[in-house]
């Protein structure tokens, strides 16, 4: 038998996890390379043309991987009704016919079939049957997985207040380089602690009174900053504080529900029940729920991301302008495809910020008089 | 009580079930015009900019509807197939009228029908919750929904029979049938309101074919062709699109002479289906022609006509040829 090479498709620092959790399990991966122009035109070329954008770049994830030497494609289905749940099967039915000579692993939901469902498993799961291993590399891949997300929270909440945003960036890239050779706990923790320790030293502005931007959307799009543009470091560097309310950890303990819960994503969806009755697929409800949440928490105004014809968001951008209008909070609806310039986007994004410092400037007018 | 139906979406599926079932309840039900150019401006108007064309139609016969009714029917029908849902759009229709045209929600009956997970359970306490809005008595409920059920099977056996739902909503007589057909794939919606998809079945019977659509084949043949894929999608509609395409790649029909997919641009499901279909066709029938056709509100009718006749010559061209490894064109 041939050693399998595994590839899966990029979600932010997704890889860094992952890297630290296979070779635990005895799988070779092969992580695709970084997601770039090439990788998009490759999937935009391959995909139906109006697929939405994460089944274009995560297919160009797989072509490039399949091209380094992966044979083995790991991805994972749904249920609908967002078109996510179906991405693998076409994903599959296009690598089929492109005559690639590669297994497509596809773990879905027990309902379509509880045989393929463990073979999958088992498949993703590696053949080892040292548990207490098995386990230790499980928490320890999800420890790194949160880890990363808190120091891009770190990054996004303290780009607007340091005084050299270039020195931030170099602590959290390095951060994230360092955590691919981190082995245990014990490694994790004390890099955890020194991280924080850099990061409080770093210089401050003398400054107060930030506005605060809270991001919403679409779990791929709204996180995956080398798609959309960094958003996230834009707003940043306008001076803005920002908040992003999409997160993978939280996606997976909500899919995982009732085993796990979510408390923001329950949150989320109790808070949009008065205007979006019911789930309607993807993170519909829950961009809903976060923009009323920021509302209630005196954010200045919130950035809706999604892709291009994302069937839940449109759902919820079509309710957010209720939510906008009942709660006075401005929302910049911003749809990602591979049409979108990143020049159009700058300019609607400082757009967005001037608009909310002068609101804020009038309101405090309003206040002092 | 006057309750108002927008004529747009599923009501070209359920136009039976829903009007019967209110009307057996002593509801005066109230039907929006055939679509104009108004009730598409007014969709326009008050839509979000990036939803798909039939969403837009839909909202702007909400529209129309509102002044003059008391309630609008838009129940919230989240699956009416079991381990199936419909679009995410259509999931949260009654909210996007609610938030888009201000509206109070009592003045929407939006009751949810879910048949996902419990089948026809979910069927009858969606119509019973409907119902409860007019009536306490629940045998009363009962009956108004066994009629309309009769009624929909009536409908469904007069499409498949070879009426459009347009046919038999206004009471026209179905086109004559020709002996050279193609199958015309796509949602109710679009094959049967011929503003918006711009008298598409009366273009193609003056080019000399009649059309086969997904309501006029058996379900059973439906679903049992759907088998030869590893997965089915999870929405009802789309599964009908591509089941009826894969029942007519396995058997052989002369008169069948090709494929029509008619899609709204910014339709999700059918954008990934549509592949499947296109891809299962090449797969099997190597030169059966395919077309798809995208429509949305800046369509231009010259464009659809154009490649209309381009088919027509094609199919034309290969069935004069009898030849069956003809590389065809593909949609793009």
């Amino acid at each position: 038998m041939r050693i399998m090479k595994a590839t899966f498709p990029h979600l932010l620092h997704l890889d860094v996890a992952l890297g630290i959790l296979y070779p635990t399990l005895g799988i070779d991966i092969l992580p695709p390379p970084p997601i770039t122009q090439k990788t998009i035109e490759i999937g935009v070329k391959l995909a139906p043309q109006n697929a939405c954008f994460p089944l274009k770049v995560t297919l160009g994830n797989f072509i490039e991987a399949i091209e380094r030497g992966a044979d083995t494609i790991f991805m994972v289905g749904g249920v609908g009704p967002c078109r996510f749940g179906y991405y693998g099967q076409i994903q599959r039915l296009i690598i089929e016919d492109l005559g690639y000579d590669v297994r497509f692993v596809l773990l879905d939901h027990p309902r379509y079939g509880i045989r393929p469902f463990l073979e999958a498993l088992w498949t993703m799961a590696g053949k080892t049957f040292d548990f207490p291993r098995v386990v230790r590399a499980v928490r320890l891949s999800w420890s790194i997985l949160r880890f990363t997300e808190e120091l891009e929270a770190q990054r996004r909440a303290l780009r607007c207040q340091v005084e050299n945003p270039g020195a931030l960036d170099a602590i959290v890239d390095e951060t994230l380089e360092t955590l691919r050779d981190v082995e245990t706990m014990e490694e994790l923790e004390i890099l955890n602690q020194r991280v924080k320790e850099k990061l409080l030293s770093l210089p401050k502005k003398e400054k107060d009174g930030f506005l605060k931007v809270g991001i919403v959307g679409e779990v791929y799009i709204a996180q995956e900053k080398r798609v959309n543009f960094d958003v996230e470091k834009l707003l940043g560097d306008l001076g803005v504080y920002v908040h992003n309310s999409v997160s993978t950890v939280e996606y997976i303990l909500h899919t995982f529900r009732p085993l796990t819960r979510s408390r923001d994503k329950m949150e989320a969806w109790r808070l949009a029940k008065s205007y979006l009755k019911r789930f309607v697929g993807g993170e519909g409800i829950d961009s809903v729920g976060s923009t009323i949440r920021y509302a209630q928490e005196g954010f200045d105004g919130v950035v809706h991301l999604y892709p291009f014809t994302c069937m839940p968001e449109i759902v919820a951008k079509g309710v957010l302008q209720a939510v906008s209008r009942d709660f006075d909070l401005p929302v910049l609806h911003l749809a990602i495809d591979e049409h979108s310039g990143e020049a159009g986007l700058v300019t609607r994004v400082e757009a967005f910020v001037d608009v909310l410092e002068r609101r804020k400037r009038r309101r405090k007018v309003e206040v002092d008089s | 009580m006057r309750v108002g139906i927008p004529r747009g979406l599923l009501f070209y599926r359920f136009f039976a079930l829903w009007k019967t079932f209110l009307e057996e309840l002593g509801v005066e039900v109230v039907i929006s015009p055939p679509t104009n150019k108004a009730i598409i401006h007014h969709g326009l108007v008050y839509g979000v900019e990036e939803i798909c064309f039939p969403v837009k139609v839909f909202l702007g016969h909400a529209y129309s509807l509102l002044s003059k009714v008391d309630a609008l029917f838009i129940p919230r029908m989240v699956s009416f197939h079991k381990g199936e849902y419909n679009c995410p759009k259509i999931l949260g229709l009654p909210d996007l009228v609610r938030s888009l045209f201000r509206v109070d929600a009592g003045v929407l009956i939006d009751d949810e029908v879910n048949m996902r997970d419990r089948g026809m359970r979910g069927w009858w306490e969606g119509f019973l919750s409907i119902g409860r809005r007019f009536t306490k008595n629940e045998r009363q409920i009962g009956e108004a929904l066994k009629r309309a059920e009769e009624a929909h099977l009536a409908f469904r056996k007069k499409l498949q029979e070879g009426w459009l739902p347009e046919n038999i909503i206004d009471g026209r007589l179905p086109l004559p049938s020709r002996e050279k057909k193609v199958v015309l794939l796509g949602h109710t919606y679009l094959l049967s309101d011929s503003y918006i998809n711009m008298n598409l079945v009366r273009k193609i019977y003056n080019l000399g074919y009649s059309v086969i659509t997904p309501d006029m084949v058996p379900e059973r043949e439906v679903r049992s062709a759907l088998k030869a894929l590893p997965k089915a999608s999870f929405w009802t509609i789309s599964n009908e699109i591509v089941g009826t395409a894969f029942s007519f790649l396995e058997k052989e029909r002369p008169e069948v002479r090709g494929f029509v997919h008619l899609v709204s641009f910014e339709c999700g499901p059918d954008s990934l289906v549509g592949e499947v279909v296109e891809r299962y066709t090449k797969r099997k029938k190597s030169s059966f022609p395919y077309l798809r056709l995208e429509i949305d509100e800046h369509t231009g009718e010259a464009g659809i006509v154009t490649r209309l006749e381009a088919f027509v010559d094609m199919m034309e061209w290969r069935n004069a040829h009898h030849e069956s490894y003809l590389p065809t064109s593909s949609a793009p």
